[in-house]
């Protein structure tokens, strides 16, 4: 049928012009996409870099005149101790538990959803699109009234129950202000991980499970041994994805008491260099961090685009 | 422990055991399995809705912020009231409406000629366009803020909502071309053929075959470009700096925050008429947009 289609299609229309068409459209319907796409992602990419490679302040964004350092900014930036005890630390520490932290606690969940009948599966899964709909600015401002020192719910229960005598800021501490982090971060990122692996553990055939539990296979072992190679190409965008949100967190930091670069302990790559650029307006310094960061993420970008491309094109 | 009254009845799943599991293993409907389920499950559910039930709660209590209390203590609405006339959230709400519609209407438009491209034609470079859609999405915000702060002064579009849509269209661009992509690849090409045997033209096939059929695939698109203009910060921070009278949601709730002290109780509301479109319109979207992030990994 589409072979008879397409023969009667070639014989209806010039040859030439067809195949042209065939050849300019594309391009056509792209162009406007592509021009944006240029223009403000682009294009500002590699004008982050020339600003990096510049000393680049307020006199430069006015008058537009280049300013020429060369490596100067990533020198100061590398000769910076705080890199390697702060922000180095925060970026990656905070980036692989996380990670984890999604991961593990979105596969359990997956795991539960599936053995639920539909109500409660239903009613469960409903409750996690809440907490995944939360904008991460209203989320984390709820994280810091919850977490609040004077006022805060999360003191008054400690000090009712007696386990604490006097409120406590847990914003000042830097392990307990990436703890409040890590609980917003999860507690936003788990249900993508819950509903994508939910979806793949539904394609798993049951034949497969039902013959392992013949076989005398416990629930940990069907899980590691079927469930989880099955699901490789789920597992890995999943960690993926989460890697790449997960290093560039900024609002949930940064509206946090303290994060907005008023705590030095608490700064990672992507703050520090926001407030380098618009708290100090040092551009330039700030553009050579912002590249170190977008660095660091091309590279877990490159494993994702391969990953999913390897799957589009089978 | 075996006190417990079961969750199910005592004698469902019991019949069918000794053929299923001979190996003797706790049945999938034993008693303490399904009490273990329950308690997993009520903690699951303690975790995801406690804020959100403590957003609804603080915002509807007129003693937030003095004296906590698991419901409203004194239940009241004035907070909501202050919100939208003194604390000016109405002319926020109005800003982010118009900038969220003007980001869904170009970004759309835009992503719908892209996917059909990508979808239905196959043109050298195809796969290297595709590969640019999916890098362009992990670059962080936090690099092009600089660039496109000082490219949106040069327009001198700095501290207007213009400024905003420009930026948010870019940003929504990307997942938007590769969530239609699926949708536009869904549509039988027969159909399309028959159209032009019919004698239709490209465009008059494009107008009445492919659009209608890709229609939910672009309400789905709209949606997703209209949170992420809706929930967008570190832009709306940083562009429209003092210009107040501008601001969008997820900035004018900074200014219930007082030097000394903070006013829960707004903050909480304001929140909360913030999020609950995000949520409605969530719902509505969400098998898509975790398909259209997967990409075709997972094939549900």
């Amino acid at each position: 049928m589409t072979q008879q289609v397409t023969t009667q299609l070639t014989e209806k229309l010039p040859r030439l012009s067809r195949a042209r068409a065939a050849t300019v459209r594309p391009w056509l319907l792209l162009a406007p996409a592509l021009a944006v796409l240029a223009v403000l992602l682009l294009w500002p990419l590699v004008r982050v870099f020339l600003f990096s490679l510049q000393d680049y302040g307020l006199r430069e964004i006015t008058t537009g005149e280049p300013n020429w350092i060369g490596v100067e900014n990533y020198a100061q930036i590398l000769a910076t101790p705080e890199l390697w005890t702060v922000v180095l630390p925060n970026t990656f520490g905070f980036a692989v538990l996380s990670v984890a932290g999604t991961v593990v606690l979105g596969t359990g969940v997956a795991v539960l959803l599936a053995s639920l009948g539909t109500f409660w599966r239903t009613v469960t899964s409903s409750a996690i699109m809440a907490a995944w709909a939360m904008p991460a600015v209203t989320g984390t401002y709820v994280w810091v009234w919850i977490f609040d020192a004077d006022r805060g719910v999360f003191n008054d229960a400690l000090m009712s129950l007696g386990l604490l005598d006097d409120p406590t800021n847990w914003f000042t501490n830097r392990w307990t202000f990436y703890a409040i982090v890590l609980l917003n971060v999860i507690h936003h990122g788990f249900p993508f991980v819950a509903v994508t692996v939910l979806a793949g553990l539904l394609g798993v055939p049951k034949e497969m499970l039902e013959a392992a539990e013949m076989d005398g296979a416990g629930s940990f072992r069907r899980f590691f041994s079927i469930i989880v190679p099955q699901l490789r190409q789920v597992f890995a965008v999943v960690i993926i994805l989460s890697t790449i949100w997960d290093f560039k967190v900024f609002a949930q930091v940064f509206l946090m008491p303290g994060g907005a670069g008023s705590n030095r302990s608490v700064l990672n790559l992507g703050v520090w260099s926001y407030v380098e650029s618009f708290g100090q307006n040092r551009y330039g310094f700030g553009s050579a961090i912002a590249v170190l960061l977008t660095l660091l993420l091309l590279v877990v970008t490159a494993v994702y685009v391969r990953t999913v491309l390897a799957e589009e094109e089978r | 422990m075996s006190t417990t009254r079961p969750l199910v009845r005592p004698d469902a799943g019991a019949v069918r055991r000794p053929q299923r599991r001979p190996y003797g293993r706790t049945s999938r409907r034993s008693p303490l399995r399904q009490l273990g389920k329950g308690v997993l499950v009520a903690l699951l559910l303690v975790f995801t809705l406690f804020p959100v039930y403590w957003m609804l709660n603080s915002s509807l209590d007129a003693q937030a912020g003095h004296t906590n209390s698991f419901w409203p203590a004194e239940p009241t609405l004035e907070h909501y009231v202050f919100v939208l006339t003194e604390g000016g959230f109405g002319t926020f709400l109005r800003n982010s409406l118009l900038v969220a519609l003007g980001t869904v209407l170009v970004s759309s438009a835009l992503a719908l000629l892209a996917s059909v491209a990508v979808a239905r034609f196959r043109f050298r470079m195809r796969t290297q366009i595709l590969m640019l859609v999916l890098v362009v999405q992990m670059v962080p915000l936090e690099a092009l803020v600089i660039p496109l702060f000082v490219q949106v002064r040069d327009l001198q579009l700095l501290e207007t909502l213009i400024g905003l849509v420009v930026v948010y269209v870019a940003l929504a661009l990307p997942f938007g071309i590769w969530m239609l992509r699926g949708f536009v690849a869904a549509v039988p090409v027969e159909l399309e053929e028959a159209a032009y045997l019919d004698g239709a033209s490209w465009g008059r096939m494009f107008w009445s075959v492919l659009l209608p059929l890709v229609a939910p695939g672009l309400v789905a698109t709209s949606i997703f470009s209209f949170i992420t203009a809706w929930n967008e910060f570190i832009f709306a921070m940083t562009m429209l700096g003092g210009a107040t009278e501008n601001y969008t949601v997820a900035i004018g709730l900074r200014s219930f925050f007082g030097v000394h002290s903070n006013d829960w109780g707004a903050i909480m509301a304001a929140s909360t008429i913030i999020t609950v479109p995000v949520m409605i319109f969530f719902i509505l979207v969400q098998r898509r947009l975790a398909s259209g992030l997967t990409a075709g990994a997972v094939k549900a």
